[in-house]
């Protein structure tokens, strides 16, 4: 027990964090990525056609209807997913009809050639969107072991992020506060002020990331309490569809969507306007939903404009009818998703992301950080504990980020046709993984820091090489194509890079500045001043962090 | 949303300039006591019109949203800032001032 209640929070703190530290990097990572997912699935699908920056929305409408009338036989509700700052091509989706053995069928989207009308072939990956699955279904267990995993994981976070507020005493006085000391100080002002400029992130993230699988985690309340179909009803109130029409059976040539969205342009002008959705296509109650970027984060009724399919009528929509309680939940996960975000927004949620992974990172080198002192001073060296923490950090802070980038060279490196292709894409990421966590446990810690940091540094910078290499869909072109979406990959993963080389001159730094120290300690003259500035460092770490 | 990152960059600034510590890393002279104790209220009236700046730009929802990005994204700049170049903040604060009133009387 501690000696008071801040003291035992920051115990609580530590430990919560220590514990589950490493899959809550995971997921930050992943998660952050997601935002990003349907960029990166465009850059994993080099097939892809440039972006084309002067057609109209008629002639895209155009275009997917007539490859829907060729090869949507049968299919009564489907998507055209217009070209957007996140996806510049034209799609079209719809669900598959249920195969064999399959719980609920498959929703697919195909990219079109603009020029063709016809289908994009492109190879096979799990592009960006099973990295961001992977933040809460985890990739190799099943659904409901990785919901219960990500949940109890998401809990102490919710639970580190609350004791973190309470153990830090001056949260508001040292809001600006950061030493670039190397050691404790500095490691402990980065975790400090990393928790606190993103703190309401910190919080939102969390407890949205709670709330999503309310029905896994609440089983004992829904399953008792409610029966099969007010289970259903349930969820319907609590996620209402946009009310349609279904199909009479009663075939019936529609009019063309570019038609009917003549009169809806004025309300819904191209530059708004994100997807289509035709509900009983070709038959007597057809009727079509064009849909609105996301104007509110909840949800805005005038975000959404129906017109009969045949006559060409408007539709009076009935609102969605959430419930208080839905509507709240609704805002919560539209904030977690940041689907109602502009590119500007989107790259504050990436940073926000980033912010809150490297707060992660931060906590868990702290750890080591305050006790390697002790640790250092061992007869027989640091203990299991603390070598295993170490090497952990090292191949998750720096060997997760590696991997990720392995993924990405697996996906233009392994061949087209290979069978099983987008499942070794993530296979051959986590080896790369499980080979750079085991690699600390065979090197000395310093060592394994820094090689670890300057392959990071390697792979991320040669990643657009690569690209080139492999693929038409370069910087160059992307650049002379003004195709911003993929030049945005390209010069992301450059950025990367030059933060890894930067981190690695660093910490090289770091270590030949702590041998010439050590050397000059040796010197008589110097021993005093030397080692009476290490005590007063020291001193004054250990002093800020049982204040925190 | 520069504009927005811009405004909670100077509120953040003049938080700053609030607490003594900081303000003798960021000025070089000495300011009168009377203008000290006009940085903090100051701070919150940016800081209540970057809000109404925000809402009035991207609504309701999701401007508090955007808000608190901005913040964010402001307090590290300030921070870093802070740290490595601490003595070039009131010419930043000062510059991206400017680009708001500009950006204001021109919108």
């Amino acid at each position: 027990m501690k000696s008071n209640f801040r003291q035992s929070m920051k115990w609580l703190h530590t430990w919560v964090g220590l514990v589950v530290g490493w899959v809550l990097l995971f997921m930050f990572l992943t998660g952050t990525l997601g935002y990003f997912y349907q960029e990166i699935t465009r850059w994993m699908e080099p097939e892809r056609p440039f972006v084309e920056h002067n057609i109209s929305t008629e002639k895209l409408m155009d275009i997917a209807q007539s490859y829907y009338d060729e090869h949507g036989v049968g299919i009564s509700e489907w998507d055209i997913l217009l070209p957007t700052e996140r996806d510049n091509n034209l799609r079209v989706g719809w669900r598959e009809p249920k195969k064999e053995g399959e719980k609920r069928s498959r929703y697919k989207t195909r990219v079109l050639d603009l020029n063709t009308g016809e289908q994009v072939t492109t190879r096979e990956t799990g592009g960006g969107r099973v990295l961001y699955r992977m933040h809460y279904r985890l990739h190799y267990l099943s659904t409901k072991i990785s919901y219960w995993i990500v949940g109890f994981c998401t809990m102490l976070m919710l639970l580190a992020v609350v004791t973190g507020v309470v153990m830090h005493k001056k949260i508001f006085t040292d809001f600006f506060t950061f030493r670039a000391k190397k050691g404790l100080p500095g490691w402990l002002d980065s975790h400090n002020v990393l928790s606190v400029i993103a703190l309401p992130f910190h919080f939102m993230i969390t407890y949205s990331g709670l709330i999503f699988f309310l029905f896994t985690y609440m089983a004992l309340s829904t399953d008792l309490q409610t029966t099969k179909e007010e289970y259903r009803e349930m969820r319907q109130e609590i996620y209402p569809r946009t009310a349609h029409l279904d199909s009479a059976n009663e075939p019936m040539a529609m009019q063309r969507i570019s038609t009917l969205y003549q009169q809806v342009k004025a309300d819904l002008p191209s530059n708004e306007l994100k997807y289509v959705t035709v509900f009983s296509a070709n038959d007597i109650n057809a009727q079509v939903l064009f849909v609105r970027k996301d104007s509110d984060i909840t949800y805005n009724p005038n975000d959404e404009v129906m017109v009969n399919g045949i006559s060409g009528e408007f539709i009076k929509l009935v609102p969605r009818d959430y419930t208080g309680a839905g509507m709240v939940h609704n805002g919560f996960i539209s904030l977690h998703e940041g689907q109602f975000a502009g590119p500007i927004a989107r790259w504050l949620y990436f940073f926000s992301g980033l912010i809150g992974t490297a707060m992660i990172a931060s906590g868990l080198i702290l750890w080591t950080t305050k006790r390697k002192p002790k640790q250092m001073k061992r007869p027989d060296g640091p203990d299991l504990g603390y070598r295993l923490v170490d090497q952990l950090n090292i191949g998750s802070i720096v060997g997760f980020p590696i991997a990720i980038a392995v993924y990405f060279y697996a996906n233009r490196l392994l061949p087209v046709d290979m069978v099983d292709r987008a499942q070794w894409e993530v296979d051959i990421m986590f080896i790369s993984w499980a080979i750079l966590l085991i690699y600390p446990a065979c090197r000395a810690s310093g060592k394994a820091w820094l090689e670890q940091l300057k392959l990071a540094a390697f792979v991320f910078l040669f990643l657009p090489v690569v690209n080139a290499l492999t693929t038409d869909k370069h910087l160059l072109n992307s650049l002379i194509k003004q195709d911003w979406n993929l030049a945005s990959f390209d010069l992301t993963s450059l950025v990367i890079g030059i933060c890894f080389v930067f981190s690695a001159f660093k910490y090289k730094a770091l270590g030949l500045n702590k041998n010439t120290k050590q050397q000059s300690v040796k010197l008589p003259n110097k021993q005093v001043p030397a080692k009476n500035e290490a005590i007063l460092l020291m001193q004054k770490a250990h002093k800020d962090h049982s204040e925190c | 949303m520069l504009v927005l990152i811009s405004l909670s960059f100077s509120t953040m600034v003049l938080f700053c300039l609030a607490m003594a510590k900081h303000r003798e890393q960021v000025l070089q002279r000495e300011i009168s006591t009377l203008s000290v104790t006009f940085f903090r209220p100051l701070a919150w009236v940016l800081l209540a019109f970057t809000a109404y700046m925000s809402i009035n730009m991207f609504g309701w929802s999701i401007g508090g949203a955007v808000l608190f990005g901005a913040l964010m994204v402001a307090s590290l700049l300030l921070i870093l800032l802070l740290t490595y170049q601490a003595t070039i903040i009131p010419h930043i604060a000062i510059v991206l001032s400017i680009f708001v009133s500009i950006y204001i009387m021109v919108d």
